[in-house]
């Protein structure tokens, strides 16, 4: 996934919608290499400990999707992925969800993830760069409902998650939505 | 998750009224002292006005992080206080009764894209407050994907009238994105799933959701 986009084909593949025999034969190493991507994020533990106001509750993992996407030239290759895993009962009367933020970004020094959940600080929700491949991941509980966030590149690029809708932040840059 | 969703904001957003001192106690060593006095003003009018004071220290809070200039981290607060009061002004003249909840959903809707009108027209579905909160954000959701204001308006509107869950609106943006996946426009995804619901409107609700109350009809989308 060097220097380009999944297909959106590849992209319904790692959202689970289809199967890896349902893609074009053109289309299958394609999807194989993503599959292995994912796979390698799967398997790694993910510890955000800046977090301390995350709750593991029993959780019930379902993957809602998973979106690689090419972030920015400077960056060479970049991609986020986002995995929803949905509490089976919800640990307090306000529904929380887990959330998994996936950024690929291999020439980045450090990534974290800043939004309204977290006051916008920058150094709160680091991720974790998880093996070789330059994939930086974090694994938040929020509150069911709508926040808005950016990935911080670097301490200094504020980079919006190319998987996920973006309003205009009012500052000439874009916002990324996301709505549990 | 969706009773969360509503009521969210009360804690999470602080869409509580709060008075002078604890926007600033807020905004303490986040954003200038000038920028801080600004957002303490507007804040105290816009409370006064039944407006959310959240959008506002969310904002100026977000600017200080991002290093933005006090100027422009002021423009923007003033551009979150005019869009808040485009956001009251739209849901009144669509009959509704506005809490800060919808206020501030409609707040996000217009950042998204949408305009007075769409949020009077959505406003206008009869839905209650806590799925118009929902819808608002939906629609500002699909706006934000590049959905047009027409068919995002037509798409949500229909799902409000016809009594829609929350929780199956929320899943609105996820089909908007597989059908935008298998090559087609934004704009045609959403049609294509309004003209699905519309079906389903006439067909009926689904077993087991009952029938939903009357509601008066939509006006036409300007």
């Amino acid at each position: 996934m060097s220097g380009h986009d999944f297909h959106p084909l590849v992209k319904q593949l790692l959202d689970g919608d289809i199967t890896l025999a349902d893609l074009p034969a053109e289309l299958r190493a394609e999807g194989e290499n993503a599959l292995r991507l994912l796979a390698a994020v799967d398997r790694t533990d993910v510890s955000v400990p800046a977090v301390t106001w995350r709750v593991m509750a029993a959780l019930e993992r379902r993957r809602r999707r998973v979106l690689p996407w090419l972030l920015a030239p400077a960056l060479a290759v970049a991609a986020a992925l986002i995995l929803w895993i949905l509490p089976a009962k919800p640990a307090t009367p306000a529904a929380l969800v887990t959330v998994r933020f996936v950024l690929v970004a291999p020439e980045a020094r450090e990534v974290s993830l800043a939004g309204t959940f977290n006051q916008w600080d920058a150094h709160a929700t680091p991720l974790v760069r998880t093996g070789p491949t330059g994939v930086w991941t974090a694994t938040l509980t929020l509150p069911a409902g709508q926040h808005q966030y950016a990935f911080v590149v670097d301490g200094v690029r504020w980079v919006p998650d190319p998987g996920a809708p973006a309003v205009d932040d009012g500052f000439g840059r874009r916002n990324s939505v996301l709505t549990l | 998750m969706i009773i969360a969703l509503v009521t969210l904001p009360l804690s999470l957003l602080g869409m509580q009224q709060q008075g002078g001192a604890g926007i600033a106690a807020r905004l303490a060593g986040r954003v200038s002292p000038e920028v801080a006095a600004l957002v303490v003003e507007l804040g105290t009018a816009a409370s006064a006005r039944g407006l959310p004071v959240d959008p506002l220290i969310q904002k100026a809070i977000e600017g200080g992080a991002k290093g933005v200039p006090s100027e422009r981290v002021a423009t923007a607060v003033r551009l979150v206080v005019l869009e808040l009061d485009t956001a009251a002004a739209a849901l009144r003249q669509g009959g509704v009764v506005s809490d800060t909840l919808l206020i501030a959903a409609g707040e996000f809707a217009i950042t998204a894209g949408l305009r007075g009108n769409d949020i009077t027209a959505l406003a206008r579905t009869g839905a209650s407050a806590a799925a118009l909160t929902v819808g608002l954000r939906v629609a500002g959701t699909l706006s934000a994907m590049g959905v047009p204001p027409a068919e995002t308006i037509g798409l949500i509107s229909i799902k409000l009238r016809s009594g829609e869950p929350a929780g199956d609106l929320l899943l609105v943006p996820a089909q908007v994105q597989t059908e935008v996946a298998h090559g087609v426009t934004p704009a045609q995804a959403a049609a294509g799933l309004e003209r699905a619901a519309a079906a389903q409107a006439r067909r009926g609700p689904p077993p087991g959701r009952g029938t939903p109350p009357p509601h008066p009809p939509a006006p036409p989308h300007p």
